[in-house]
């Protein structure tokens, strides 16, 4: 008889016959993760200057922003935007869903590097460009941002490949991505086996090479003692929220 | 760096290679080690009203199926308390047929071709067909007036072939979306992110409210089987000896008008 296990040879063969399906899936994954990380890059900026910035007002709005989207569960978040904005009668499309509810939520994490990255640059710092006559905005796009993004790529990067496996969660508003697509498949078929492990192993080729380019990097930016102190300065803030 | 990349390249061929040895060693528990375990354990549907429905009120599994599994423990190890019983969706009985949690799956669990490769299944116990759920304001009268509209089906179910078999006939195109559950389809025919809410007959009676209706539209008659793993042909065997006798006997017709199950 026929091996009938959930991973025969002969359902591995009948899955390779629909790498289409994983293709296109795959593809709108990659997609959304781009898209929705630009976003969560242009929010993080802009509510981690506000966390930093003298005003209480913007300090207010950038704190009720991230404790809104960090305590609540993505899922839910997703799931209001398909079904009730849909209700209320704004019907955005599936991709749009995905890129605005994860680069949101997303979005809610990338701020609090930022906030941490910009308070590991010595105050000493924004007192001296002060001195030079520097406007705020100057200190910022001059002195302090381009210290800071040094610091914050590696913590900025796990964001990334948490934002790449949280696009998963577009199969439950049957998101056609690559979970969807291994689902569909799964459960047509019944070749369970083969279809999420096919599909684990897409998402791993997408996170595995970023999550190693940032721990690599640093490592090398460890080496030397100025960054040393600032990078766990920021690990040490982004532990304590 | 390169030499990490080796390592789980073969840590996960050597993981894909020791599941699929795993699964053809084990080879399943047959009448006896039922006898042995002195419990049948089945996996049955808790949200399917008539069929398989968790009363909310004493938080037991009441239904058709459920009924079936006990007069088959009531054979098997001449009690029919002697089960054990585990909600499954579609998605989940598969597996837990697979990795031994379950001996049978009697749950709303329709017969193909395709998957007698997977399962074994017993003669149909019963037999409905595909139905479609719709918004009552949104005018629909049958499938026929449906050209573009978005169809909300459960994963794993067979209602989309048949609705594809369907809108072909009737030279038109509709468009599927798939959900986990049946309150995530509801849910969505509710916001109008889909126009149809499809599945077997039996289960959309479960659905219906004052905004819906069920259009006069039935295809594709769909076999419910009962379900148990392939290489546990003794226990196969000796299920659907009892099936077919009880359908023989009238027995499956009286269950059927116990539960009001007409379509």
């Amino acid at each position: 008889m026929r091996n009938s296990g959930p991973f025969a040879l002969w359902r591995w063969e009948r899955l390779f016959g629909e790498w289409q399906a994983f293709g296109e899936g795959f593809l709108r994954t990659v997609e959304v993760a781009i898209l929705a990380l630009a976003l969560a890059l242009i929010l993080g900026i802009i509510f981690g200057l506000f966390a930093t910035s003298q005003f209480k007002i913007l300090k207010a709005i950038s704190r009720i922003y991230v404790e809104f989207f960090q305590n609540t569960p993505l899922v839910i978040q997703v799931f209001f935007m398909y079904n009730g904005l849909a209700i209320a009668g704004l019907r955005l499309s599936v991709f749009l869903i995905g890129i605005l509810g994860v680069g949101i939520y997303h979005g809610a994490y990338v701020s609090e590097v930022i906030r941490a990255g910009i308070g590991s640059i010595p105050f000493g710092q924004t007192e001296a460009a002060k001195a030079q006559g520097f406007s705020y905005t100057q200190t910022m796009r001059y002195v302090i941002l381009p210290q800071t993004i040094k610091i914050v790529l590696p913590p900025l990067t796990n964001q990334a490949v948490n934002l790449i496996k949280n696009t998963s969660v577009l199969a439950m508003i049957s998101g056609f991505d690559l979970m969807y697509m291994a689902d569909s498949w799964a459960s047509y078929s019944l070749d369970y086996g083969p279809s999420y492990i096919v599909a684990g192993a897409l998402y791993f080729i997408l996170c595995f090479p970023l999550a190693t380019w940032a721990r690599n990097y640093e490592e090398k930016l460890k080496s030397n003692e100025l960054y040393r102190n600032q990078i766990e300065t920021v690990e040490e803030a982004l532990i304590e929220q | 760096m390169k030499k990490a990349t080796k390592v789980l390249f073969v840590l996960l061929i050597v993981i894909v290679l020791s599941f699929s040895l795993a699964s053809c060693k084990d080879k399943g528990a047959g009448v006896d080690a039922i006898k042995d375990a002195g419990v049948l354990k089945v996996g049955v549907k808790e949200d399917v009203p008539n069929f398989g429905l968790r009363n909310t009120d004493t938080d037991v599994i009441e239904g058709f199926e459920v009924d079936i599994a006990k007069m088959i423990a009531a054979e098997i190890l001449g009690d029919a308390d002697a089960i054990e019983l585990t909600p499954v969706t579609a998605k989940t009985r598969g597996p837990l047929l697979d990795n031994g949690e379950l001996d049978l799956v009697i749950a709303t669990f329709t017969i193909t071709e395709e998957r007698k490769l997977t399962y074994n299944f017993s003669t149909p116990y019963y037999t409905d067909a595909v139905g479609l759920m719709v918004k009552k304001d949104a005018g629909y009268a049958g499938l026929a007036d449906m050209d573009g509209a978005v169809i909300g089906v459960a994963q794993s179910a067979t209602s989309k072939d048949a609705v594809t078999a369907e809108a072909d006939k009737l030279g038109i195109s509709v468009s599927f979306s798939e959900y986990a559950t049946y309150p995530e389809i509801k849910a969505a025919l509710d916001s109008g992110r889909i126009d149809a809410f499809c599945v077997d007959g039996s289960i959309l009676g479960g659905y219906m409210d004052d905004t819906t209706m069920i259009l006069p539209d039935r295809f594709s008659p769909q076999d419910y089987g009962v379900a148990s793993k392939l290489d546990n042909t003794d226990l196969a065997d000796a299920v659907d000896k009892m099936i077919t006798g009880w359908i023989d006997d009238g027995t499956m017709d009286e269950l059927i008008a116990k539960w009001g199950l007409s379509y």
